[in-house]
């Protein structure tokens, strides 16, 4: 188990800097630079900025900047947001999105193992047929679809809720409900179809031959087996979640790193894609990680 | 599942999503149904604080470093210059300068400046600092983009190409509170030029201290009527009046809140709730212009803005003056702007009815029949000499813009206009903004290619000035010298009314020359609050916010504003 854990934490290393250096060579491939703005600006100018920002040092140069930077965890300033250090930027806008994401998860997964484990239990019944009828209706109906929506009801219509903007509680409402929308919905059909084909399995007869409680035969032996496509899922559903969601950040007007990523993108801002792709693939490598040991404790057949 | 479970559920969704839909579309036509002249909740926040949508996330607090039109907002907030935008005109007001005088040609001027004048910690403001503002935003190592603005100063340009020295700028400190700016060139319009972000003031001390770190929240130090409280990127920024500012007796507002929203769906969400006071210009979507123009919240002027196509002069088809007058006289710009909506219709280059006392000239009108035979006589005919566009290099022939929903609306009235009084269809093609600007600036676009020019001054030179050189933001490759010798010519004149005259004169002879293809001015469309007072719909959209305030007095918000008292 520790040498698994050991190899996976090794291989990560080579792993994001084989991600930022692709990513490296695609923001050099795109046309324009962080400086071209509305107004083009005059060579002489032009030539200030390159030398400022040592873009006019050849590329291997550039290149092993950027690669020591990531080594060391510290990705430089934002080229489009003078003066502040990537990294306080990752700093302020992760609370934000790993906030929003896990409440949303963690909202997704009470709602969705709850009704996708009542539906299974009560196969073809009213329950079943209406909760996956929501489930295919949380699966089709896109975030940009739903958040309006809520924010028409509840911020336009009642006057209830605020729009947009982060500030209290009542600000992450909206944002959560749209976000956990869709994992809401894949993990009732993931935990009701796992559901149903453990309730069949022997071991699940054979604990209810010998006796169990049915209770007891659900929580301790079904559900284990049951929700392992959930946890499947989670590991990277997760690490998306956490590491900001571009659409729901735009439509709620959210300080995250979803927003901060698209702009990054469209600015050219190097060092924060930089940043940023590192950052969200750290992350999704160790997400993976995490959901590969969970399994040697839920599934008693996996061993490392 | 078996079939007929997915059939079931399948059917249960699609009933779901349409009672949704329902449902949305009873709300709105109720809130619609209300007779409220206001957009939504009209109820003002406590006490003297504004909540205003600023646009995108500030690039920096550094006036000389951002460029960008949410910057310059939150400047006015700030920062100070020696003159400050009128509220109403959008014309020169006095800001630390009290007073100035020009010399004879326009080419030297002496500004006298208020002796109250304070930094938010309390140090005097000399004219020591507006010499080294200048200097430092001229600096090769600050690379400020927008320096090119300073370099009608005499010096300027050398000492920001690094082939010259700071000292040898044409600035110069006479005493404490009197200020010399020596030019390159005679710049009339020197006042209006000099309350761009570019020549606010910066404060050497907290520069030279914390480096680029000094836009930091605790460490910035400010010059205008309000001083930063916090800041926190992508979610507001606060500002509150500074008590040290030199006119702290006409500043009304206690805090003001700038929110960095872009998306124009969620600005209007969170005006109609009630959350902001006031958005930025053109962000009233058009599929709510007819809702919202007949509310007292819309505010709708003709702006010092103006969007056109370039043409491009040095490629064929093009590169043919009859072909250009042709395509500029086969487009209705009459209904162009009734299609669009929030414009006003646009035959010259300078925008309409803002520059008072500017005789404009007026460009080629709209002539369907003139264009055909136009373009017959540019070769594109029959055996019998008739027009066929059979004939006309289409392949050879574009619109390109860069990727916007209001861009393309804009490309296809355009190319069904001349599909329908030229029989040609013109392929569009959309690009994304960096590669756009590059194609643009190459002339490597075939054809036609959009542009919008936002004034940085107000007078129309600041539109005439685009094809005074062939690079930057020419586009067109049109940039002869008389053209240039008369431009300059208006400018060495200093009576202002013969000026406008000659100016009309050069833009007469850009409008012959057709290098460009005029279609509208910009409105402002945006939206405030009626308890907003102070706050006008000018044609920059830039507020001296110094003026602004919360009436709470429900009888007064439908009440003209009273003119501001601009001493």
């Amino acid at each position: 188990m520790l040498r698994f854990v050991v190899r996976r934490l090794l291989v990560t290393v080579p792993m994001v800097l084989v991600v930022v250096s692709l990513t490296w060579g695609l923001i050099r491939l795109a046309p324009g630079n962080f400086y071209t703005g509305e107004k083009p600006i005059p060579p002489a100018i032009e030539k200030n900025l390159r030398e400022k920002y040592g873009l006019d040092k050849p590329w291997y140069v550039q290149y092993g900047k950027m690669i020591s930077n990531t080594l060391h965890g510290d990705f430089g300033s934002s080229l489009k947001y003078q003066g502040q250090p990537v990294n306080s930027i990752l700093k302020n806008a992760l609370p934000v999105s790993a906030t929003l994401g896990l409440l949303a998860y963690s909202l997704a997964l009470f709602v969705g193992i709850l009704s996708g484990t009542l539906a299974a239990l009560r196969q073809n019944s009213r329950l079943d047929y209406s909760s996956m009828a929501a489930a295919m209706l949380g699966i089709s109906v896109p975030n940009f679809v739903l958040g309006p929506a809520l924010v028409l009801l509840f911020s336009l219509t009642w006057y209830v809720l605020p729009p947009a903007l982060w500030g209290g509680p009542s600000h992450l409402i909206l944002p959560v409900l749209t976000l956990s929308g869709l994992y809401m919905a894949y993990i009732a059909r993931l935990a009701r179809s796992g559901m149903l084909e453990v309730l069949r399995s022997n071991y699940i007869r054979t604990a209810r031959a010998k006796g169990l409680p049915e209770r007891q035969v659900l929580m301790h032996h079904a559900l284990r087996g049951g929700l392992l496509p959930v946890v499947s899922f989670s590991g990277p559903a997760l690490a998306f979640l956490l590491t900001g969601t571009v659409v729901v950040e735009r439509i709620f007007a959210l300080p995250g790193l979803g927003n901060y990523f698209i702009n990054a993108n469209l600015n050219r801002d190097e060092p924060l894609i930089i940043g940023i792709v590192a950052f969200i693939s750290i992350v999704i490598l160790i997400f993976n990680l995490l959901v590969d040991i969970a399994y040697g404790f839920i599934d008693p057949r996996v061993r490392y | 599942m078996n079939p007929l479970q997915v059939d079931v559920a399948g059917r249960l969704a699609s009933v779901a999503v349409a009672a949704c839909l329902l449902a949305t579309l009873g709300c709105s036509s109720t809130t619609r149904a209300d007779s409220s002249p206001y957009f939504g909740k009209a109820e003002p926040p406590e006490g003297q604080t504004l909540r205003y949508i600023s646009g995108s996330e500030p690039e920096s607090l550094d006036p000389q470093v951002s460029t960008g039109q949410p910057e310059a907002r939150i400047y006015l907030a700030l920062f100070e210059g020696l003159t400050e935008y009128h509220p109403v005109t959008g014309q020169v007001i006095p800001a630390i300068a009290e007073r100035w005088e020009p010399n004879a040609d326009n080419t030297e001027f002496i500004f006298h400046l208020r002796q109250n004048a304070r930094w938010s910690n309390g140090d005097p403001i000399t004219a020591r600092d507006f010499v080294y503002s200048l200097r430092r935003g001229l600096s090769p190592a600050l690379a400020a983009r927008s320096a090119y603005l300073a370099y009608y100063i005499k010096g300027a340009q050398a000492y920001n190409e690094g082939k010259g020295r700071a000292e040898d700028v044409g600035i110069e400190a006479v005493d404490d509170y009197t200020l010399k700016i020596t030019l390159a060139t005679p710049v009339p319009y020197l006042t209006g030029l000099v309350a761009h972000q570019f020549f606010r003031l910066v404060p050497q001390k907290a520069i030279e201290k914390y480096g680029d770190a000094w836009t930091r929240p605790e460490n910035i130090v400010t010059c205008g009527a309000f001083k930063v409280k916090t800041w926190r990127s992508y979610d507001r920024l606060i500002v509150v009046r500074d008590p040290l500012y030199w006119d702290a007796a006409t500043v009304k507002l206690d805090e003001i809140t700038f929110y960095p929203v872009e998306d124009s769906t969620t600005m209007m969400n969170l005006y109609k709730a009630g959350e902001v006071d006031g958005v930025y210009n053109h962000t009233v979507p058009y599929a709510w212009v007819d809702e919202l123009r007949p509310l007292r919240d819309y505010m709708d002027k003709p702006e010092n803005a103006v969007e056109y196509y370039m043409l491009n002069t040095k490629k064929p088809p093009t590169n043919d003056l009859r072909v250009r007058r042709a395509f500029n006289m086969a487009i209705d710009k009459r209904a162009l702007a009734v299609y669009r909506r929030v414009v006003k219709p646009l035959t010259a280059f300078t925008p309409e009815g803002i520059y008072p006392g500017y005789p404009q000239p007026k460009g080629d009108p709209f002539d369907p029949q003139k264009a055909r035979e136009l373009l017959a006589e540019a070769g594109y005919r029959d055996a019998a000499g008739n027009y066929d566009p059979s004939k006309f290099p289409i392949d050879a022939m574009e619109i390109s813009y860069n990727t916007s929903e209001s861009n393309k609306q804009t490309a296809e009235f355009v190319q069904a206009q001349w599909k329908q009084n030229l029989k040609l269809t013109v392929p569009l093609k959309n690009i994304e903004w960096k590669t756009f600007l590059d194609s643009r600036a190459k002339l490597q676009y075939s054809g036609a290619s959009r542009a919008g020019w936002v004034g940085d001054y107000m007078d129309p030179y600041t539109f005439l000035d685009l094809f005074s050189t062939e690079t930057g933001d020419n586009g067109t490759g049109w940039s002869p010298p008389e053209y240039v010798a008369m431009l300059r010519a208006a400018n060495t004149q200093q009576d202002p009314a013969k000026r406008y005259a000659l100016l009309a004169k050069a833009e007469a002879f850009l409008l012959a020359a057709q290098p460009l293809i005029p279609l509208y001015t910009n409105a402002t469309d945006w939206l405030k609050k009626p308890y907003v007072k102070g706050m006008y719909a000018n044609p920059l959209t830039l507020h001296a916010w110094k003026f602004v305030y919360i009436e709470h007095d429900r009888s007064k918000w439908d009440r003209d504003d009273p003119p501001a008292s601009t001493n």
